[in-house]
């Protein structure tokens, strides 16, 4: 083993990576150009003639070359599509350059770095496909010792043996001479081999069509956001879409003048402050309730536990009469002097269920390491912050996600809260409210199905990409705090 | 060259220990008074500090989260209560004509559309809420075992696998619930294009608009929450599964007992406290559906030109609370109370049996 070749390798992986990101910046920068491009349907007093969207045909001007609305869906597409490979690949990419240690270079790595470098070059990054694929050589070199010249040389034998590998049969053995007892045997090897090959596909098969029950729905919600009008409505609708026929234009209608764009930034504001609320709160309350003795703990303890089965209709009814006139007058007050805000962030800057999954993670931290603490003068918020959070930080973590996306999800009351406020409230609608009360309906009465299943994708896309970054803290937790509950 | 880069490092590094330094010393100076006030209290017997009491501290953590609760979750609890009692309670002035005890829980028992079948649109929504309940729980508690039980016999893919069941439990229920309503639309939906690939008539089938009748509507509701439910159940017996002692599992190999008698006096009996914990709570959550109801039928839980309605009993509550025509809120109060008393019973019944019947 080499080790300036691995080195080498390392240091032209850093520079392609790079690259990547610079591609990857340039596809967002171009992504927004594009969508920022876009023409809309032009407004008449004040209304979008949206009947209009599906027939328009403007020419688009970028950098002195013209193109129509099919060449600007086509590139936006390709953009997205270079986008949804880059960002996984970057990610993977910096993970593993930190954790590669020289024994784990074999001949697969060589070939990934063939493949990333394929994708790099159909992707148009042809400067970290170059360094891919002369980092590959260096591999090669790393893991058999040869040349770029002799692995040319070397890849056809290879080949050949290979296929020379598949066309050899196996030796058959001659049944005649074998004895009654081992022909039993080798039938009911034969039959055993069999049912198991039979149920493992139906095992599969059944696993695949419950698969394909829960995915149907996604892929047809990001397909219907992209078709047009005629498209979304027709009682034969397409299962497939050509990608000069992704309408982006869809999007940019519902977060300009469907006001989605609002109701993204409304839900923010809700989520990340009700979240860090929820997030200090608990930590205190878990710690209270896990280290600090004191008389009543757990029958304190005990009466939270027993408020989680109360249904939430039933609080419900008394907060909406304390957020009101007679209570906080948080809302329901004359125009211009409502908060909506706090009214629907305040009810839940706590939460029973995270104080009591946070408490199970404080209490199994030993309590021998308090005790040390105590002894060497550190005090308890001190021993809170430096230690518990550390320790318990992944469990910390999924309590923020999973509320954020509690957040995300709200709908009953903010739906409450905003409906109080007639058109004043409207402005304060979360994304929950937005998509079931916004009316998607053209002049004649007719609901624009795409561009509703357009801002249902809009709303359900970024729950999925944080889904699949923290995948793992959110299944862990889940899992736990099933088997806890 | 060099010696200046050296000369200039140099210069930076002593700039830098400095600043350290006169940090250090602030600090160090500060713990100094410190200690000496520590000293001086400690003889003159005047540290509360060390003396402070258990629970004040834990007041002082608790406080944040005590403030909120008791705000809005306690006092509601102790609210409702006496909202029950109230009667013709008007929320705008906060005013009641007098007091009555069962007045309210009668309105709701008695109401059109409660119990009762409103005589307009023939449903009520105890009987729908039931309807619901009753299948759509078993079917996916059964469904959600079986697939458990099949990602755990297999190895390759199993995460793959794993990640998709998932992904319903991510999900927005009002986006994902209006995509539903669409794909059972007779204009672009893929339902009806599908069962036409079976020879069916489609030409006139409705689901979820008018021309539906109540049972296919109920349909499309019981799939979409099994379809949203089994995301968590599929989670919870996967662990539980896995966390079953893989001896059982080789000495019944050593055996070579069948594959569906493992299941059934293995896997099922071991797992049977959480099958029926998850029995519960589906249940509830069954009895608590709104949401998907909202998503595929809009507000009012009647999908637009049908005379039936699909609205349940948290429907029916929040329905006197609903935007500007605020209603008797006392009726509501009545409602939540009953539907406490639904959820109150099954979680005795849970702790009951998970207590003493369920084992092997």
């Amino acid at each position: 083993m080499d080790k300036n070749l691995f080195l080498k390798s390392n240091k032209i992986e850093k520079i392609t990576l790079v690259f990547d990101f610079l591609a990857l910046a340039f596809y967002i920068f171009a992504f927004f150009a594009l969508f920022n491009m876009l023409a809309l349907p032009e407004v008449v007093d004040g209304h979008m003639q949206l009947d209009t969207l599906q027939f328009m045909l403007p020419i688009y001007n970028l950098l002195n070359v013209t193109f129509d609305k099919y060449a600007m869906n086509t590139m936006i597409t390709l953009d997205m599509l270079f986008m949804l490979v880059a960002t996984p690949m970057l990610v993977t990419n910096i993970k593993k350059l930190k954790n590669r240690t020289i024994y784990e270079i074999d001949s697969y790595t060589a070939s990934a770095k063939f493949i990333q470098g394929i994708i790099n070059l159909f992707s148009l990054n042809i400067v970290s496909g170059v360094l891919r694929i002369i980092n590959m050589f260096v591999l090669v070199k790393f893991v058999k010792g040869y040349n770029a010249k002799e692995f040319f040389k070397s890849i056809f034998p290879a080949i050949k043996a290979k296929f020379k590998q598949w066309t050899t049969k196996k030796e058959k053995i001659d049944e005649s001479k074998l004895d009654e007892y081992s022909i039993s045997i080798k039938k009911s090897i034969r039959r055993q081999t069999a049912v198991s090959a039979i149920r493992i596909s139906f095992t599969y098969i059944f696993l695949i069509v419950m698969a394909l029950i829960i995915i149907i729905p996604f892929y047809w919600m990001v397909l219907t956001s992209l078709k047009d009008f005629s498209g979304s409505t027709s009682t034969n609708p397409a299962f497939f879409l050509n990608i000069s026929q992704m309408n982006w234009v869809n999007y940019k209608v519902v977060l300009t003048e469907m006001n989605f764009g609002l109701y993204i930034k409304n839900t923010v504001i809700v989520a990340i402050f009700s979240t860090l609320g929820t997030v200090i709160t608990t930590i205190l309350a878990a710690y209270a309730f896990a280290r600090i003795e004191f008389k009543g703990r757990e029958v304190l303890f005990s009466i939270l536990i027993m408020t989680m089965m109360i249904p939430g209709e039933l609080y419900i009814i008394t907060n909406f009469i304390t957020v009101s006139k007679n209570g906080f007058g948080w809302v329901g007050m004359p125009t211009g002097e409502n908060s909506y805000f706090v009214a629907m962030i305040i009810p839940f800057i706590t939460s029973i269920s995270y104080i009591f999954f946070l408490r199970q993670n404080f209490k199994q931290i030993p309590e021998s390491l308090y005790k040390a603490a105590r002894v060497d003068g550190c005090s308890d918020f001190k021993y809170l912050m430096r230690v518990m959070v550390p320790i318990a930080s992944p469990t910390i973590f999924t309590i923020t996600i999973l509320n954020i996306f509690s957040s995300w999800n709200a709908y009953i009351w903010p739906r409450i809260i905003t409906g109080v406020g007639g058109l004043e409230g409207q402005q304060y609608w979360l994304i929950s409210n937005a998509l079931r009360d916004t009316a998607f309906v053209l002049d004649n009465g007719r609901v624009m199905y795409n561009l509703q299943i357009a801002a249902s994708a809009l709303v359900t896309v970024p729950l999925l990409i944080v889904f699949f970054m923290f995948r793992k803290y959110i299944m862990n937790g889940i899992g736990r705090s099933g088997t806890k509950g | 060259m060099a010696d200046f880069i050296k000369n200039v490092k140099g210069f930076f590094n002593k700039i830098g220990s400095a600043i350290k330094k006169f940090f250090w010393d602030i600090r160090r100076r500060i713990n100094n008074v410190k200690r000496r006030i520590g000293n001086f209290l400690d003889k003159h017997n005047l540290n509360f500090a060390s003396k402070f009491p258990g629970w004040a501290k834990a007041l002082i953590y608790l406080s944040p989260a005590l403030i909120v609760l008791a705000i809005f979750t306690f006092y509601p609890i102790i609210n409702s209560f006496a909202l029950v009692v109230y009667q013709n309670y008007n929320m705008t002035n906060d005013t009641i004509t007098g007091y009555t005890i069962f007045g309210n829980f009668l309105t709701v028992i008695t109401d059109d559309s409660f119990i009762v079948p409103a005589s307009h649109t023939g449903s009520s929504a105890v009987i729908n809420t039931l309807i619901i309940v009753f299948i759509s729980v078993p079917i996916s508690v059964l469904l959600a075992l079986f697939i458990a039980a099949a990602l755990n016999s297999i190895k390759p893919l199993k995460n793959f696998f794993q990640t998709i069941y998932f992904l319903p439990y991510v999900t927005n229920t009002i986006a994902i619930g209006l995509v539903f309503a669409y794909m059972f639309k007779a204009e672009g939906g893929l339902v009806n294009q599908f069962l036409s690939l079976f020879g069916m008539n489609t030409e006139n089938l409705s689901w979820v608009e008018s021309g539906a009748v109540f049972w296919r509507s109920m349909f499309v509701l019981i799939f979409y929450s099994i379809w949203s439910s089994l995301a968590f159940k599929i989670m919870v017996f996967l662990t539980s599964i896995q966390g079953i002692d893989k001896q059982y599992y080789q000495a019944a190999a050593i055996d070579a007992t069948p594959r569906n008698r493992i299941f059934s006096k293995i896997t099922v009996p071991l797992i049977s406290p959480m099958i029926f914990y998850i029995l519960v709570t589906s249940v509830i959550g069954a009895f608590k559906i709104y949401n998907a109801i909202v998503a595929l039928f809009g507000v009012s839980g009647q999908p637009a030109g049908v005379d039936y309605n699909l609205q349940s009993i948290v429907m029916y509550i929040y329905k006197f609370i609903d935007g500007s025509n605020a209603g008797n809120l006392s009726v509501a109060a009545a409602g939540s109370l009953i539907l406490f008393a639904i959820i109150l019973v099954l979680t005795l019944v849970q702790m009951q049996v998970s207590k003493k019947r369920v084992h092997y």
